[in-house]
Order: C-alpha cells, then sequence, then structure tokens
C-alpha cells in the first residue's frame, strides 16, 4: 500500500548547520499490515509520518501509494491523495474546538464528498463503538483526554482509508485508554489497512508485524532495545 | 452559522467598533455635507433680490427696503416668472446678523402668490399644516426651532407682545430653515416695526411716503423654463434702480467658497475614519484567521483543497464582517441618537444617518474584510498542512 524511497528531509536551524530529520529512509508497508516506528524525541519520526501522509514535502525521494507515485506532483495532488488514501491520528488529537464531537468526525467527510446521510450513519456507528456516542454533542473542551482521542480515532477511519498513520497516539493518554487506541489500530490493519504507528511506548509494539527503530533521521529494521524503550 | 459566529464573538466586537467609528464620523461629515448642500441648493432655485443699502433684513434677503415699486419692476423683466415679496427679519434683533447660517430668523412671504423657488415650491410640513392665503397670526416653524422652544401644534408663540398660532413643524432640512419661523408677510411687516426703533420714527415722521406694501426685505424671483437664471439676474440688475441681485450661480461659489473650510474638515473627518476603521477592521479578520491556522493544517490533512478551504475562510469572514459591520452600525446609530437625542434640546443634530453612508460602511466593511481574508488565507494555504499544525500549537 505504501512504499517510500530514499526519503531526505532537513530543517533549518536557528544558527548552525540545517538539521537532517529523514536521511534516505526507505519505507514499505502493505495492506492489512501495522508497521511500529520506535524512537526517541528528535529522532525524525514524526516528520517520517508527516512525510509518507503527503503532511509536508521531502527534500527527496518518492512515496507511493496504492503504486501510484504521490509525492513531488504539487499541492493540488497531494491534497487529493490524502483524501483518497490517508486517515490520520495526532498525538494531541487536534479536534476543531468550535465543532461537536459529530461534526468533527463527519469533518472528514466534508472534503471527501461522499453522502452526507451515509457519512452521519457511519459517524454514529463509529461513536458508539469507541464507547463516546453519548458525548455527540459535546464540544472538545467538555471530553476527558481519552475521549478525545476516541472521536479523533473515528474522524481518521471515517472514510475507511486505506493507510492509517499514528503519531504518538497514546502519548497523551492514560493505560486504559492508549490500550483502547492501540487495539483499534491493529483492528484497522486486520480489516485491511496499512497501519503506520510512530511512539516512544514499547506497549505499541504488540501485534505489530514489522518494528523499525528511528535514530539520527535513519530507519532501522529490528526489534526495540533491551528494557522496552526506545532505542 | 451561529456556531460560527459565537466562535468568533471577539472578532465580530472588533469589527463592530471599526464599523461604528466609520458611520459615527461618517454621520457627522454626512451632516455638514448636508447642510451645505441644502443652502446651495436653495440659492440655485431662485433669485433673491433685496433692496439697496443697509436694512433690517437677514439672510439672503440682506440689504435695504425693497418697495412695491421695484417688485412691480422685476415682474416686467423678460424671463422672470414669479415674484414674491419677503419680509426677512432676526428672531432676536441682539444677534448678530451676520450668523445667518444658524441665526434663528422670522421669515415672512406674501402668501397671494406661489413661492417661486424651483427647488423649494413649499417648505414641506411634517406636523399641522402650511401656511395659506388669507393667514394672520399663524407661523409655520422649523424643526429645530421647535424642539428647542418646545412647541408643538396649537401652541401660542409670543413674538413682539403678540401672540401666533403654531399651526406647522417643517420637515427637518439640516439647513437655514430648521430655524426659521414663517408667518403671512403682513404679520413679518408688523414685527420688523416693532423691532426696528428708526422705521417706526421715519414711517411716524411722515418724511417718507412709505405703505404697508413696501416694507419688503428682499423677493425671491423665478425665471421661466428655458431661460438661464444668470442671464436673467444680470437683466434685473440692469432693468431695476435701487436693488442688488445676487447671481445664483456666483452665490452658489461664495457659499462653497465660505464653507470650503467644513469641506476640508469633512474630507480629513472621511480619510481618519476610513484610515482607522480600515486598518481596525482588516486587522482583525486577518488575526482571526491567523489565530485558526492550526485548524485550516488540520482541514488540509482531511483532505481541503485550496478552493474548499479558501471559499471556507471566505465565508465565514463575509459572515463574521456583515454582522461585525450591521452590530456596529446598529452601535453608531444607537450611540448616535443618544447624543442627537441630548443636543436636540438645543435644536442641534450632529449626526446625519444617511442611506448611503450605512450602505457605504456595510459594503467597505464587508470588501476590506473578504480582502483581508483572501491575504491571509492566500498566506495560510501556502503552508504544509504540518507546518499550519506546527504554528498553530
Amino acid at each position: 500500500m505504501l512504499e517510500a524511497r530514499g526519503l531526505v528531509k532537513s530543517y533549518r536551524a536557528p544558527a548552525g548547520a540545517p538539521i537532517r530529520a529523514l536521511d534516505g529512509v526507505d519505507l514499505t508497508v502493505a495492506a492489512g499490515r501495522l508497521a511500529v516506528v520506535l524512537g526517541a524525541s528528535g529522532s525524525g519520526k514524526s516528520t517520517l509520518l508527516n512525510v509518507v501522509g503527503l503532511l509536508e514535502d521531502a527534500d527527496a525521494g518518492e512515496v507511493r501509494m496504492a503504486g501510484e507515485r504521490v509525492s513531488g506532483r504539487g499541492r493540488a495532488s497531494a491534497t487529493r491523495a490524502r483524501g483518497r488514501y490517508v486517515g490520520f491520528v495526532f498525538q494531541s488529537f487536534l479536534l476543531l474546538p468550535s465543532l461537536t464531537a459529530l461534526d468533527n468526525v463527519l469533518l472528514a467527510d466534508r472534503y471527501a464528498r461522499r453522502r452526507r446521510a451515509e457519512a452521519r450513519r457511519r459517524a454514529h456507528e463509529l461513536l458508539a463503538q469507541f464507547g463516546v456516542a453519548e458525548r455527540a454533542s459535546h464540544y472538545p473542551a467538555q471530553l476527558s483526554g481519552g475521549e478525545q482521542q476516541r472521536v479523533a480515532f473515528c474522524r481518521a477511519v471515517l472514510n475507511d482509508p486505506p493507510l492509517l498513520l499514528a503519531d504518538e497516539p497514546t502519548g497523551n493518554l492514560d493505560d486504559a485508554n492508549g490500550r483502547v487506541i492501540l487495539d483499534a489500530l491493529r483492528a484497522r490493519a486486520r480489516a485491511g489497512a496499512a497501519v503506520i504507528v510512530v511512539s516512544h511506548r514499547a506497549d505499541a509494539v504488540g501485534g505489530a508485524d514489522a518494528v523499525y527503530r528511528m535514530e539520527h533521521g535513519r530507519l532501522e529494521s529490528g526489534p526495540p532495545s533491551p528494557g522496552g524503550g526506545p532505542s | 452559522m451561529s456556531k460560527i459566529l459565537r466562535g468568533y464573538a471577539f472578532t465580530i466586537a472588533g469589527i463592530a467598533v471599526g464599523v461604528a467609528g466609520i458611520v459615527a464620523l461618517g454621520a457627522m461629515a454626512e451632516r455638514i455635507v448636508r447642510f451645505i448642500d441644502g443652502g446651495d441648493r436653495f440659492v440655485l432655485g431662485q433669485i433673491s433680490v433685496a433692496g439697496r443699502g443697509m436694512g433690517m433684513g437677514a439672510g439672503f434677503t440682506a440689504g435695504g427696503m425693497l418697495p412695491a415699486a421695484s417688485i412691480r419692476a422685476i415682474a416686467e423683466v423678460p424671463g422672470v416668472q414669479g415674484v414674491q415679496a419677503q419680509v426677512m427679519l432676526p428672531l432676536n434683533p441682539s444677534t448678530s446678523q451676520f450668523m445667518t447660517l444658524t441665526q434663528e430668523l422670522i421669515l415672512g412671504v406674501d402668501l397671494s402668490v406661489p413661492t417661486p423657488n424651483r427647488h423649494y415650491p413649499a417648505l414641506p410640513v411634517s406636523e399641522g399644516r402650511n401656511l395659506k392665503a388669507g393667514d394672520r397670526r399663524v407661523v409655520a416653524v422649523g424643526a429645530s426651532f421647535a424642539a428647542s422652544h418646545g412647541l408643538r401644534i396649537g401652541d401660542r408663540l409670543p413674538l413682539e407682545g403678540e401672540p401666533f398660532e403654531v399651526v406647522g413643524v417643517l420637515q427637518r432640512t439640516m439647513t437655514a430653515p430648521d430655524r426659521f419661523v414663517v408667518m403671512p408677510i403682513e404679520d413679518a411687516r408688523q414685527q420688523w416695526i416693532a423691532k426696528d426703533r428708526l422705521l417706526r420714527t421715519v414711517i411716524a415722521s411722515g418724511v417718507a411716503a412709505i405703505n404697508a406694501a413696501d416694507l419688503n426685505t428682499g423677493a425671491a424671483v423665478g425665471w421661466r423654463d428655458g431661460e438661464d437664471p444668470d442671464a436673467v439676474a444680470h437683466r434685473i440688475a440692469e432693468r431695476v434702480a435701487g436693488v442688488n441681485v445676487q447671481i445664483p450661480s456666483e452665490l452658489s461659489r461664495l457659499l462653497r467658497s465660505s464653507t470650503a473650510f467644513f469641506s476640508a474638515l469633512l474630507v480629513g473627518i472621511g480619510a481618519l475614519a476610513f484610515v482607522i476603521g480600515g486598518l481596525s477592521l482588516a486587522n482583525t479578520v486577518a488575526a482571526a484567521v491567523f489565530e485558526r491556522i492550526r485548524d485550516f493544517g488540520v482541514k488540509r490533512a482531511l483532505g481541503a483543497t485550496d478552493l474548499q478551504l479558501g471559499g471556507e475562510v471566505l465565508g465565514e469572514a463575509l459572515a463574521v464582517t456583515l454582522t461585525g459591520g450591521l452590530v456596529g452600525v446598529a452601535l453608531a446609530i444607537g450611540l448616535g441618537t443618544a447624543v442627537d437625542g441630548w443636543a436636540a434640546r438645543t435644536g442641534q443634530q450632529l449626526f446625519l444617518f444617511s442611506a448611503r453612508l450605512l450602505t457605504g460602511a456595510l459594503v467597505f466593511s464587508v470588501l476590506l474584510g473578504a480582502a483581508a481574508a483572501v491575504y491571509a488565507t492566500l498566506r495560510v494555504v501556502r503552508l504544509s498542512p504540518a507546518e499550519a499544525i506546527r504554528r498553530g500549537a
């Protein structure tokens, strides 16, 4: 489903040499597979997710989704590909504060131009599945962190994206809520989506089909370092 | 829509303050414009003739006495159509006669002939009725005069010891007639005699043969269709001795030049209002867009195209600026009405909320708001979604 080759991404530092966040990264994740990328803060794992999710351009390299080259083709092409293939789960949830939980979920449909009634039915189903149906009319500020992440997850999967990218999805959650989200991500993989999770938590690895370590912008294949923490 | 507007409450408040500033300053400027234009329109609607010399007359009839023989002679001049004898006096003789723009005046008109002014064939009344031929001891008063003297229809107005019944209140014109006391010319002549000791002495001495019909301070003169009013005015000056003829276009120029200060003030007020209000509005809208930069990043991550995002931002900006504009207009009208209510006790009105001003202010605010939103949106959509989310965090 996802094929990334030779990804390079540097950021200008306020002073000194540019910081190379991605240094020739290759990554392939097939449909129905769950890949976990572990790494410390600043290792480049969030940048990797942004680049393969077309949230920002790489300096070099290419990204393919379902065999189609989707990187380096301009803003409009990247927007179309994001809408067609990608769902995002962010560490800080990124729910829009002016919208209710239901409207936040439906936001994913607004730009996909599906049938509204169908999207609404599906949104209610998802909210019920994740135990936040009764919070549908609440605003994000009225929800707990766990509830917000569950709503954000519903938004990410509303359109059944074939590629699901989760950036530290349990970073702001307690263990119980973290488990709910990780289980949901594994379930999406079992349902046929390609799922990539970047995390600093070793428990994210459970059920993963592939585990990578990110270090200084380089992606290494392999299990987590001893102790369960990021290498 | 209400959800969107709720999220923009402070933005709307900021826009409302800016628009209220524009509208309030604009309304003061409109008030001055109406005053100048009204006077200009009046003097261009008739040829004003006064007797040569100094006398009691005030306003456009300032000068000496204009006897009945002169009025008959004016009527004979080719091109003239209609001459109405008039008496114009200061209500209070102690007031400077030069303060004609704000002075309270008595205007006596010959009701047996139609008023020849093309732009004001009759001064419209808001209450009661206008004067008619055969009336005596009745007056129609200007709107400001009625307000400042607390007069209503049926009230008695004592003038030089004589009671006059108020039968009409004129519509507010924002010009000199707002301070007029209009009465039949016969009553005005008696007021003149009562106010002018010199005139009483002359009449009593029998030195000059003066009939009541000679006691005119001026006349309003009309012209036939197709005639050039300036040419007719010059013809009157050439053919009738002992008169001062005001050439309409020259008088208009004079009025314009004498009010040049107000015009300059008006331009300054307008420019200031647009710059301050406009900057405040544009800044508020742009800041509101930039404040939501993270939301736009999220929407783009979810697949929103530049066009969809731009359309949403523009739609919201238009709704917000229009709402802010309407609130601002309401705020300005509320404040202006309150201030005018206080000023009305002295017969003043400071604000004029004309339809063109309100429409202009709303259109201006919406266009400027849209322009600011477009500018901000163009800057936002240039950012990658990741950068937008980072900056908004």
